[in-house]
């Protein structure tokens, strides 16, 4: 069912490819589910095929202090052996598999940094912080997730004041704070950038949609 | 439906949900999210952008033996290893709370702040902020204090008040730098809390050998 292209595509030049489909992005979701119920290493070999080269782009992205572009390939390895662990618990009905393996990269990528510059190593995983919704969460909020596909398709719509902060911010790994500093912005500009951003984006809730839930 | 009050602002969401926080702030927020469904869909979305921002950034090639370096790792991992659950330490405590406690609620090393407050400290390996246990026994008022640097509290259990409100099971708090407050606690139960404070930069109280155990802290 599912058939590895990793063979015959390992070799070749990876380069900014066209958004997938909605399709697309629903197949890696099944892969990821195939890994958990059934270890499919198949399935697993697909998904590492897409996401192996996402990932590295990811990890180029960081500008942490301490981080050099030689951890990127350590971090792929690190996240895409998390994916296979963890698959298990992967709830597609919950998140897609492309904003799971995000959350496991970002984690994997915050304990690195931390093995790096701290003596003390906090006693956390990157498991720890992240929450799955639960099974009591109501499905109202759950059809207040967008596709990912209209969430895609706002992204291209962002002023480009606006998705530079976001890159920044997610990709780079940068608090408002250094970001304020690093573009020579009020910290308050920044914070109403990311905000009018995601607003546009209608990624945040309403403040009278919150007021209800109270 | 939840009755948390209140919530991180939707800029420290933002940064949780980005990987940027502080530890210690970022581990007031698991906890908060642990109780809040609202906060957790709201991760959701943002997580969704950043996933999506991570997809249109682009593919870089990888080394050819990477999948083989992988799959190596991965015969090495004992299968009992997978989906690992952890229990609450107490009551309905959030696992990341559970797991820094490495025990339970007695097993904790409380030391009196006052007649009825008691802190417990907790480690987690970093030193911008004291991140501990706050337990206010049922009725107990605390001084007034303010401190020197900020403070986030997430309530775990019972529930306190202040000046302000009454702050019950998962509501997250900031006090900013200076603030002052006086919490106490519900008649009905003690309170447990978890708290962050930020060491402050530098104590410019000339009489610091009388300062208040508030203002001690102890990152560990």
């Amino acid at each position: 069912m599912f058939q590895s292209k990793f063979k015959s595509k390992k070799n070749e030049p990876m380069s900014n490819k066209p958004l997938r489909s909605e399709k697309r992005s629903d197949k890696w979701t099944l892969l990821l589910v195939a890994v958990g119920e059934s270890r499919d290493r198949k399935a697993f070999a697909e998904l590492f095929d897409h996401f192996a080269p996402l990932l590295k782009s990811f990890a180029q992205a960081s500008k942490h202090e301490g981080w050099f572009p030689g951890l990127s390939e350590d971090l792929v390895q690190e996240v895409m052996i998390k994916v296979w662990q963890k698959a298990g618990g992967f709830n597609p009905e919950k998140a897609s598999a492309t904003t799971w393996i995000y959350t496991v990269a970002r984690n994997c990528r915050i304990d690195m940094l931390r093995r790096k510059s701290n003596t003390q190593h906090l006693p956390l995983e990157n498991e720890d912080f992240w929450h799955e919704p639960d099974e009591d969460t109501p499905v109202s909020l759950l059809r207040q997730a967008r596709s990912e596909v209209k969430v895609q398709a706002s992204l291209l719509d962002l002023p480009k004041e606006q998705d530079e902060i976001l890159r920044k911010v997610y990709l780079e790994g940068k608090s408002h704070a250094e970001v304020s500093n690093e573009l020579g912005l009020p910290l308050g500009t920044v914070k109403s950038r990311v905000r009018l951003a995601l607003q546009k984006m209608q990624v945040l809730v309403a403040p009278e949609y919150r007021d209800e839930l109270v | 439906m939840s009755k948390i009050k209140y919530h991180p602002d939707t800029m420290t969401l933002i940064e949780f949900s980005a990987g940027v926080l502080p530890p210690a702030v970022a581990i007031c927020v698991a906890a908060h999210v642990h109780y809040c469904d609202q906060c957790r869909n709201e991760l959701l979305r943002l997580d969704q952008v950043a996933s999506q921002l991570m997809k249109s950034s682009g593919s870089t090639e990888i080394s050819v033996d990477l999948f083989k370096r992988v799959e190596e790792a991965i015969d090495k991992i004992p299968e009992d290893t997978f989906n690992e659950t952890f229990s609450p330490a107490e009551g309905n405590f959030p696992p990341i709370v559970s797991k820094l406690m490495q025990g339970n609620l007695q097993s904790q090393s409380w030391k009196k702040m006052s007649s009825s407050v008691e802190k417990a400290t907790l480690k987690t390996g970093q030193s911008e902020y004291e991140v501990a246990l706050h337990k206010i026994c049922a009725g107990g008022k605390t001084p007034k204090h303010g401190h020197g640097g900020k403070e986030y509290t997430v309530v775990l259990k019972g529930s306190f008040s202040d000046e302000m409100s009454v702050y019950s099971e998962g509501d997250f708090l900031l006090r900013e730098d200076g603030e002052e407050h006086q919490p106490t606690g519900a008649q009905n139960g003690e309170c447990i809390c978890l708290s962050a404070l930020q060491a402050p930069i530098k104590l410019s109280n000339p009489f610091g050998f009388l300062m208040k155990p508030w203002l001690r802290i102890n990152p560990i």
